[in-house]
């Protein structure tokens, strides 16, 4: 269009999709409502209108694109909805425009959400079932051979499943800034929570105090994420872009605006954002979403403000910059020190973690534990044993990035393993693209 | 009878029907600058003998549409509150506007009331630089019109015109809001002129009936409302050439209309015998706008578009450069592959066999005019497939709606312009489909024009937590109780368009489509504290029933 409508610097794919016809439970905050205000605001905006915006619609993904990221139990048949599907294919559709150069960059403003999904799956944790970034990256991975990917979590929430999923991936960096984990749900990402013995250092965690506004955002991106995003190199780069930091949000205690949403993801420049958390409806979507998209499309979002927002109300204590600052200096340690601990952990060939994941929906545990078996030219296989009060899983796994040998080794092992009543034995093996259970 | 008239580019086209029976047609070439007498010209050629049996002239009028490209409009003040959101800086490319403060939000709350003394400065500014005619509009002013109406109450009775967003479109989309209200503004005295040339002309000839004119959408409006909403009258061609095409061809189902002219083919689409409509409204000299609009789209593919050879085949338009070679042209066109054929016959043969020649020296002139002619159809059917795509893949907002949506699958082709009858076989070929080019088709438009009925739309936003309904496009704004529920909404907006339509003059009850109904609890701490009701209903475009006649 001409100069009667603003145009974006950058060819911005987005996939808007409220889903105003499913929900968690009718007044749960993953509810129909949660991105009304955020349609109407979008669409009275004109973004339809903007040259190089375009809105896409969702397509399905299939349950191959589930099984090769997660270890579902009983299966990703039975546990998914359409709905997940829809979300999680909204994700392989935006990853194709930005990868097939249909656009420069793209946003799937989708819900349900997914980073609280981890590797296995019993059910609903923190309102996600599948964890629809990692879904999107092994889609990216397997149909466009990328291979060093950075998520930058910016979520009020801890990313626990994200990380759970690339904890022994040294390809995938992973940052998650948060509220810290002693002050909300999932009550984990500490700074020592680094990353698995293949992967130490990928990992990192910026916990950050409550009340946390703008000026500690810019500090924190400012320091350590640029900065390591720098020297990581990732070929991509994916925004968990979760928006209950906001001040408005009425299930955690932050000082996050719309302006500082916008300029995050302005200063980070990701690929792609996807989503996550935000469950001020009315207060702060419709306004941290549209500062968002302007700022990926490298338009003017000065006047994107909440109805509000005054910026000296969030002005923080002298004290919280240097706890914060603090933060920042441990968590530029944990990736300068990454690897190191790869050659200690090769001389015992397997490291075993054992973990307890609380599903918060109908609250149960799954006791977890996983054998790192260590090679010298790749992450290693790895093998996964995990007991629900219903349900176990035991799984051989083999990262994308695997080598020959720990895919043959892990092969082998599930061949040679026999099948056990109320068991889940699986072999997920991302190099051949296979899921098989028996 | 009813009398339809076509006013195109370069020729209009008139029809006096008697029910669907053609009892006179004729034609005059257009003077683009003295429309109201062209027009009066044609209607005096076609008023029956018994004016008593004259029950309507409609009209299909290329005046604002002249206007608008001309740039021939009145100068307008744009009023305009954007509260948080993208800078609105750019709203002033589009002539002298004035920022005021103030803003609703997307629920249709006031954020902050506008300071009466911008409004006055705006207003005293305007007087100084001669602007008579104002467009306000604030966003989300289609949830709560209050801003726009506390705007035009300060400024009074101190210009003619005062066009509100509210009134024009109760869809969202503010720029689109911003640009239809300064368009209909700008065209608000031109429009007047006209229709009081029109009424003197009808005056003159001793005909004292109704006059409606075509809108973009496949309908018709009364003159008397049109002068309120001139910008409705804007690009009624194409909807003209649409219900022609379904006037002639009875009940077609799932159909492609083709109007295939001298350089553009025009595409529309009818699902089950209704034609599609664009989701928001045409884009007019750059603009985006809520004007409704059938959803037609025009490619560069003519009888006599450029054709040009090369190693990976024909390249056919966008373009035309003067007639075909076989009346005199320099480059070949298609029209001239139709004369090798023999499916047309105009000018010489010989030339149109040399155009031929001239596009591949060594084959035979009529194997390159069937190849020619078979390719033109193949790019006709890629523009279709690409709309058709373009039309499934309008965003949907639920579960559902992705889970059920279905792509338009034709039953047939209506072909109507000057080539179609001697591309019907080659486009019969390609899409696979029947395809009827019906008689009469050369006055298709102004068929159309004459068998159009009214039509009308609105849309009710009901806000039960806030106590609040809206229906923008007649000002309403009204309490309601907290049970105030769909049924209640949807009879509300029925008893609307009903009202509006009765205002207009149509007579019966009109069959009112849903079109749009999001019913959401508002859920506050937990609790339900309200519910969001949101629905768009229409009269839809379709064909008046003619009385005495079976359809």
């Amino acid at each position: 269009m001409t100069s009667f409508m603003p145009r974006a610097q950058h060819r911005t794919a987005l996939i808007l999709f409220p889903a105003f016809d499913w929900c968690i439970s009718p007044t749960h905050p993953e509810r129909e409502e949660r991105l009304l205000y955020t349609r109407d605001q979008l669409i009275e905006e004109g973004l339809e209108d903007i040259e190089n915006i375009v809105f896409l619609n969702p397509e399905l993904a299939s349950h191959a694109d589930i099984d090769r990221v997660h270890l579902c139990a009983p299966s990703s048949h039975k546990l998914l909805t359409e709905s997940h599907l829809i979300s999680a294919g909204a994700t392989l559709r935006v990853a194709r425009a930005v990868m097939d150069k249909e656009a420069d960059k793209a946003f799937a403003i989708v819900r349900p959400p997914g980073h609280h999904a981890m590797q296995t799956v019993f059910g609903d944790r923190g309102f996600c079932i599948v964890n629809i970034e990692a879904i999107m990256i092994e889609y990216i991975r397997r149909h466009y051979g990328v291979k060093k990917i950075a998520i930058v979590d910016t979520d009020c929430h801890h990313g626990d499943g994200t990380q759970d999923i690339y904890w022994n991936d040294p390809d995938t960096l992973f940052i998650s800034l948060h509220q810290d984990g002693r002050t909300l749900f999932p009550g984990t990402g500490f700074i020592r929570e680094s990353g698995g013995p293949a992967a130490d250092g990928y990992t990192i965690n910026l916990p950050l105090p409550p009340n946390t506004g703008e000026d500690g955002f810019d500090m924190v991106m400012e320091r350590v994420v640029m900065p390591v995003l720098d020297e990581f190199k990732p070929e991509l780069i994916i925004n968990s872009a979760g928006q209950d930091n906001h001040y408005t949000d009425p299930i955690t205690n932050m000082n996050f605006t719309a302006q500082g949403y916008a300029r995050l993801n302005q200063r980070l420049n990701p690929d792609i954002c996807v989503l996550e958390g935000g469950y001020s409806i009315e207060g702060a979507l419709p306004y941290t979403n549209l500062g968002i998209i302007l700022a990926m499309a490298g338009m003017d979002y000065s006047h994107v403000k909440e109805p509000d927002y005054d910026q000296a109300r969030f002005r923080q204590p002298e004290e919280m910059t240097r706890y914060i600052a603090g933060v920042c200096d441990k968590a530029l340690e944990v990736f300068a020190n990454r690897g190191k601990t790869k050659q200690e952990a090769l001389k015992k060939k397997v490291v075993s973690e054992r973990k307890s994941i609380f599903y918060d929906t109908t609250g149960f545990n799954v006791d977890e534990t996983r054998q790192y078996h260590l090679c010298p030219d790749c992450p290693g296989y790895t093998e996964v044993t995990a007991t629900s009060p219903r349900a176990r899983i035991h799984a051989f796994t083999v990262p994308f990035n695997a080598c020959p040998t720990c895919q043959r080794t892990a092969r082998d092992l599930f061949a040679a393993t026999q099948p056990v009543a109320q068991t889940i034995t699986a072999l997920q093996d991302r190099v051949a693209d296979i899921y098989e259970t028996k | 009878m009813i009398i339809g008239i076509d006013v195109g580019g370069t020729h209009a086209d008139g029809v006096l029907l008697d029910g669907a029976r053609l009892v006179a047609k004729h034609k005059v070439i257009v003077d683009q600058a003295h429309l109201s007498e062209t027009i009066i010209a044609l209607l005096g050629a076609l008023v029956p003998q018994d004016h008593s049996q004259l029950e309507r002239v409609h009209l299909s009028s290329t005046l604002a549409t002249n206007a608008i490209v001309t740039g021939n409009l009145d100068p307008v003040g744009m009023l305009i509150q954007a509260g948080p959101g993208i800078n609105p800086d750019f709203f002033a490319n589009n002539g002298p506007t004035w920022f005021l403060d103030g803003a609703i939000d997307h629920r249709g709350h006031i954020i902050r009331d506008p300071d009466p003394r911008l409004i006055d400065e705006a207003a005293a500014a305007m007087r100084q630089a001669g602007i008579d005619s104002v467009g306000i509009v604030t966003k989300f002013s289609h949830r709560n019109s209050i801003h726009e109406r506390f705007i035009a109450d300060c400024l009074g009775s101190g210009f003619s015109h005062i066009c509100m967003g509210h009134q024009i479109s109760g869809l969202p989309n503010f720029p689109r809001r911003v640009y239809t209200t300064w368009l209909n503004a700008s065209l608000t005295a031109r429009f007047a002129q006209f229709k009081r040339a029109i009424e003197h002309g009808l005056a003159h000839l001793g005909v004292d009936c109704p006059c409606h004119i075509l809108k973009a959408d496949g309908g018709t409006i009364p003159f008397a409302r049109a002068i309120e909403f001139p910008c409705e009258s804007v690009h009624s061609g194409p909807s003209a050439s649409v219900m022609g095409c379904l006037a002639l061809a009875g009940h077609p189902g799932d159909a492609i209309l083709l109007d295939i002219g001298g350089t553009t083919t025009d595409i529309s689409l009818l699902v089950d015998g209704i034609p599609l409509l664009e989701p928001y409204g045409i884009i007019i000299a750059g603009r985006p706008t809520l004007i409704r609009a059938l959803n037609t789209i025009s490619v560069g593919l003519g009888g006599d578009s450029t054709v040009a050879f090369a190693d990976d085949g024909f390249r056919i338009g966008p373009g035309r450069s003067g007639p075909p070679m076989a009346q005199g042209g320099t480059t070949p066109t298609p029209t001239d592959a139709m004369v090798v054929l023999d499916l047309l016959a105009v000018g010489s043969a010989e030339k149109a066999a040399a155009a031929m020649r001239s596009l591949r020296p060594q084959e035979p002139p009529a194997d390159t005019a069937r190849l020619l002619l078979t390719t033109f159809a193949e790019r006709i059917s890629q523009a279709v497939e690409a709309m058709i795509d373009l039309v499934f893949s309008r965003p949907v907002y639920t579960v559902s709606a992705l889970l059920h949506r279905h792509r338009i699958t034709p039953e047939r082709l209506v072909v109507i312009g000057g080539p179609a009858a001697a591309l019907r076989q080659n486009l019969e070929t390609c899409f696979n489909l029947p395809c009827l080019v019906p008689a009469d088709y050369e006055v298709a438009n102004a068929i159309g024009a004459a068998r159009t009925q009214l039509t009308a739309q609105a849309t009710l936003y009901a806000d039960t937590a806030d106590g609040r309904v809206s229906i923008p496009e007649i000002s309403c704004l009204e309490d309601i109780s907290n049970r105030f529920g769909m049924a209640e909404a949807e009879l509300k907006l029925e008893q609307v368009i009903r009202g509006i339509a009765s205002d207009m003059g149509m007579t019966g009850s009109p069959a009112i489509d849903f079109l749009e109904r999001l019913e959401m609890n508002v859920i506050r701490g937990f609790e339900t504290s309200g519910k969001i009701l949101n629905l768009k209903a229409q009269i839809r475009p379709g064909l008046a029933d003619i009385q005495g006649e079976q359809p």
